[in-house]
């Protein structure tokens, strides 16, 4: 019934990229799934079946749960953190003020740069270092008469992941803020002066006509901004290197497979970091697309 | 000779919603049939299938004799003129125009030729640089219709090409369009909502509602003879009044009783329409503004074919001036009127409540009636119209539409 | 940050940033002006770290100079970044510009397909693309390399290149087909009906329009691939063919490496991206909003 040859060669001209997409995401996450169930431990390559040896040793790895630890304290920081920075920008925004544009800019510049770059700068603001090598915010604190301010950042054996999450903050809150921007001005100003002429006072009106409208924004705000999270690399590495203490499972798995080559947990970690994005993303996708085809 | 022959198509979306159900139409060979009929009543789907651009759920389509159900659009041999016009917004009007023979090869000094053949037919000779736009709405339709024109197709498709132009633009596009199918001599569908147009442009006029065929022919038929209440409240403007009204024995012959007053009917009217069968029953009658005059000083005093109402209201037209008035009959509430008078855009009932029906009647324009006024209104019997209330046709015997 | 997890969400719609303006109090607008410009000193403080100690020598990056502007400004710290890195930047050109051309023009394709000339399954493969966006490389990146050795892909960059242009293909998929979708089905409707086929549609109808989601895909890809760590660190296995980012990391990491230098090295591995923002940042925002809210 369908008309071959009305969609065949549109089929035929994504094919490449059907294919493409088929081998190196869907076949390849296959073949990790794969080697996490293998025994594949040391350099040389086996390919036996070892099951769930490598989810196992994983889990009773101390270094694991300390960076399973560490992802989360840096999640929720971060999460928290760049909604509320991304709100608390859009609204001052929103109202519409002179040299919008200027603003908007430099609260989005710094997605143009990357994560590395701004590591290097992020590492000596939050330097812990003492005497000679001191730099950044505990020197800034020290002069500005506030030094009981300073302490170790992202060193601090509790919370150094919070303190990992301020450069992510600072990156992520204009695009958060950008999402938020265009929330607000979705909600049609009649609504808002209906409210005002029924007697609504400003914060009123932000309470009760504009947030609930920036729901859906919130929630696909909370799904970039935790995958996002999950898979936090550069980052890390920029500013915490190997080192165990700013360690999260995507840095785990990467010095697993380098230094230690032990590919299986590597992998396992990969499988792990893919089933919790699945779980973030999957249901979102298939809300998104199903709307678009409503729409 | 190309014919495009309709046979029992059907449009049926994967939802079950059926746009076009059962539609068989004849196009005769060089003729302008008009499609017209109320937003979404499937007129354009039925376009589309005839273009090739909708799959034929189930029937058959002929375009020249030749089954092209299976037939890919760009091999049917037709081109379409599309509501929006669709101009390529990078290309200059002569590349618009000449896109489609450029795509078949021919050489660049041929395409040049025929594109200035086509831009003179049109008055386009000036723009021929200009892109889309640079133009004006009236420009704009006037490539869309030079692209069609310039492949020489077996048959043309309008998709209401003049629905976004203003309306005097339209009215004088309406003449050039019609001048230019005559001229062309090619067999042309035009889809519309606007019953004014389908009625000035149309060799025939073929109406739909929710996809179903209501009837077909030539727009005088259509117009004089409605077969059912939806076609009657549609076709014409003002509408035609209807109300219900009871069918009496009187003198021998029939008469309609509308409100306090009877009408007689003339006995070759109530043969022609078959009233005898309903003698004694309801009926829903309807009669044009037009057909309702003020009576005149001369006419036969006591003639009883005459309404004497208070003038509701009166709205002048500049051509004509139309007096409302309430009849004291139950109005006729039908789904076909409604969907007919939803069209257009009249209002349910006046605020003042009145339990009857509201007519109008179309006055000289200088007939100086103003509201208050008592008025004489003298039917025009002979072009009384009635129907079955139930099923909302013609009481006429039907031929069976072409 | 731009590695190459993109922070894209996939419902498309055109971004809508609209000023509004409204006359509010007085002094909550004072107040609101005084939160935005304290906030832009606070997004602008670590670009200003990054160039002001960039252009000191390395005795003035001390804990007493480290939050001054420079006794004298000299290009010390740049010379020596050029000498280190100029290869590597070299490196980075030779990756980011055939992978961008590649990756926009795939894109292009795609969307196209996927938007006007649909066949059965275009929205199931669509949705397949765009997970492929949200995966953790880490996960793909082993099985990846191996793979491209296996077939002797040509190796180091050029494999780098396939990588990005690969994984670059949900996001420009995506740009694109929302772009697209902006054209009247009509458009293509008449170009059917004037015979043209589907290449003919793209080449002559579509592709001469396609012009403003060429900048935005060619910019969103270009900061990317610039940026990426993560791939580079996987995949580039010899020193000198190392991008920017990789070997900017390796010298900003080493402990010993003086600040004036870090952040001259970090500057330099930022210039081209943040040149690109600065020209061309509203393209840059049309990309990152690709996916964002439903208007």
């Amino acid at each position: 019934m369908r008309n071959v040859r009305r969609w065949g060669p549109g089929l035929l001209l994504v094919s490449p990229s059907i294919v493409l997409i088929a081998v190196f995401v869907y076949g390849l996450i296959g073949w990790n799934v794969k080697v996490s169930l293998s025994d594949w431990r040391q350099a040389e390559q086996t390919t036996g079946w070892a099951g769930l040896a490598a989810y196992r040793d994983l889990n009773s790895d101390p270094a694991w749960d300390e960076s399973v630890h560490h992802i989360l304290v840096f999640t929720g920081t971060f999460i928290v953190g760049a909604l509320l920075f991304g709100l608390l920008l859009a609204f001052l925004l929103e109202k519409g003020v002179r040299g919008e544009g200027f603003f908007r800019s430099v609260y989005i510049f710094p997605l143009a740069v990357s994560f590395i770059a701004a590591g290097v700068v992020w590492r000596w603001l939050m330097n812990p270092a003492p005497g000679d090598r001191a730099s950044g915010l505990n020197v800034a604190f020290d002069k500005l008469g506030v030094g009981f301010l300073a302490n170790d950042w992202y060193l601090d054996q509790e919370w150094g992941m919070a303190a990992m999450a301020m450069p992510a903050i600072w990156a992520l809150s204009g695009y958060i803020m950008a999402l938020y921007l265009a929330g607000f001005r979705g909600v049609p100003e009649e609504l808002r002066e209906a409210a005002r002429m029924d007697g609504a006072s400003e914060w009123r009106v932000y309470r009760h006509v504009v947030f609930p409208h920036l729901r859906p924004v919130t929630l696909s705000a909370l799904i970039i901004l935790g995958h996002i999270s999950i898979k936090v690399f550069d980052l890390v590495v920029a500013i915490g290197g190997k080192q165990l203490i700013t360690q999260t499972p995507a840095v785990y798995m990467w010095i697993l497979i380098y230094d230690a080559h032990d590919y299986a947990m590597g992998a396992a970690i990969a499988t792990l970091l893919l089933i919790g994005i699945s779980v973030l993303i999957i249901p979102y996708l298939v809300y998104t697309v199903r709307s678009e085809q409503r729409a | 000779m190309t014919e495009i022959v309709l046979e029992h198509l059907t449009k049926r979306y994967p939802n079950g919603f059926e746009a076009v159900k059962d539609l068989s139409l004849e196009i005769k060979d060089d003729e302008l049939l008009v499609l017209v009929g109320p937003s979404g009543c499937g007129k354009t789907t039925a376009l589309r299938m005839i273009a090739g651009l909708e799959e034929i759920s189930s029937g058959d389509l002929y375009i020249g004799g030749r089954r092209v159900n299976d037939v890919l659009e760009r091999d049917r041999d037709i081109a379409m003129v599309f509501q929006n016009y669709a101009l390529y917004p990078h290309m200059t009007v002569a590349q618009n125009i000449g896109f489609s023979l450029k795509l078949s090869g021919r050489s660049r000094q041929e395409v040049r030729q025929r594109v200035k053949e086509t831009a003179e037919l049109l008055g386009l000779e000036e723009l021929l640089d200009r892109r889309p736009k640079q133009l004006s709405g009236g420009q704009r339709q006037r490539v869309a219709m030079g692209r069609a024109i310039i492949r020489q197709p077996q048959a043309f498709l309008m998709d209401e090409p003049l629905s976004n132009l203003d309306a005097q633009l339209r009215v004088q596009m309406r003449g050039e369009i019609e001048a230019l199918q005559k001229r062309l001599g090619v067999t042309t569908v035009y889809v519309t909502h606007d019953q004014v147009e389908a009625m000035t442009m149309g060799d025939r006029i073929a109406v739909l509602r929710e996809g179903v065929l209501q009837q077909v022919g030539h727009p005088t038929d259509v117009y004089d003879r409605p077969a059912n209440l939806f076609i009657a409240g549609f076709i014409g403007s003002p509408p035609m009044n209807l109300a219900h009204a009871a069918i009496e024995s009187r003198n021998g012959g029939l008469a309609a009783r509308l409100g306090d007053a009877t009408i007689p009917i003339p006995d070759e009217v109530a043969a022609e329409q078959g009233l005898a069968e309903w003698r004694d029953r309801t009926v829903i009658l309807g009669i044009r503004p037009e057909d309702l005059h003020q009576s005149g000083a001369d006419e036969k005093a006591g003639s009883d074919a005459r309404l004497t109402p208070t003038v509701d209201r009166v709205e002048a037209l500049g051509a004509s001036l139309l007096v409302h008035f309430a009849v004291d009959a139950q109005p006729a509430r039908t789904a076909g009127i409604a969907a007919a008078t939803g069209e257009h855009g009249l209002e349910e009932v006046p605020l003042i409540g009145h339990e009857g029906a509201w007519f109008c009647a179309a006055f000289e324009p200088r007939s100086g009636v103003r509201t208050g006024n008592q008025v004489e209104i003298t039917v025009d019997a002979r072009r009384l119209h009635f129907f079955d209330p139930e099923t909302e046709a013609s009481v006429r015997p039907q031929k069976s539409a072409p | 940050m731009s590695t190459a997890t993109t922070p894209a969400p996939p419902i498309p719609t055109p971004m809508r940033l609209g000023r509004r303006r409204r006359v509010g109090r007085t002094s909550a607008r004072v107040l609101k002006l005084g939160a935005i410009v304290f906030f832009v000193v606070l997004f602008l403080t670590p670009l200003y770290i990054l160039v002001v100690t960039s252009f000191k020598e390395a005795a003035e990056t001390d804990p007493a100079h480290a939050w001054s502007l420079p006794s004298v400004w000299t290009f010390d710290a740049w010379r020596q970044a050029w000498t280190l890195l100029s290869p590597n930047l070299t490196n980075t050109f030779k990756l980011v510009i055939p992978a961008t051309v590649i990756s926009t023009v795939l894109g292009s394709l795609n969307g196209f397909v996927l938007s006007k000339w649909r066949f059965p399954g275009s929205d199931i493969v669509f949705t397949l693309f765009l997970f492929g966006m949200f995966i953790p490389y880490q996960a793909v990146m082993i099985p990846l390399t191996t793979l491209l050795a296996d077939i002797h892909f040509p190796d180091q960059i050029p494999r780098l290149a396939f990588a990005h242009i690969v994984y670059g293909i949900p996001i420009t998929t995506l740009i694109f087909r929302s772009y697209y979708a902006t054209i009247p089905e009509e458009l293509m409707e008449a170009a059917r009906m004037d015979r043209a086929g589907m290449l003919r549609s793209y080449w002559s109808v579509v592709l001469p329009i396609s012009a403003p989601a060429f900048v935005v895909t060619a910019i969103w890809q270009f900061t990317s691939i610039w940026n990426d760590f993560l791939f580079a660190v996987f995949i580039i296995s010899d020193p000198a063919k190392w991008p920017i980012t990789v070997a900017v990391n390796n010298t900003a990491g080493s402990l010993v490496t003086p600040y004036n230098l870090q952040m001259s090295a970090a500057l330099l591995a930022s210039l081209p991206t943040l040149v690109v923002y600065i020209l061309l940042g509203r393209y840059f925002m049309r990309g990152l909003m690709a996916g964002a809210l439903k208007g």
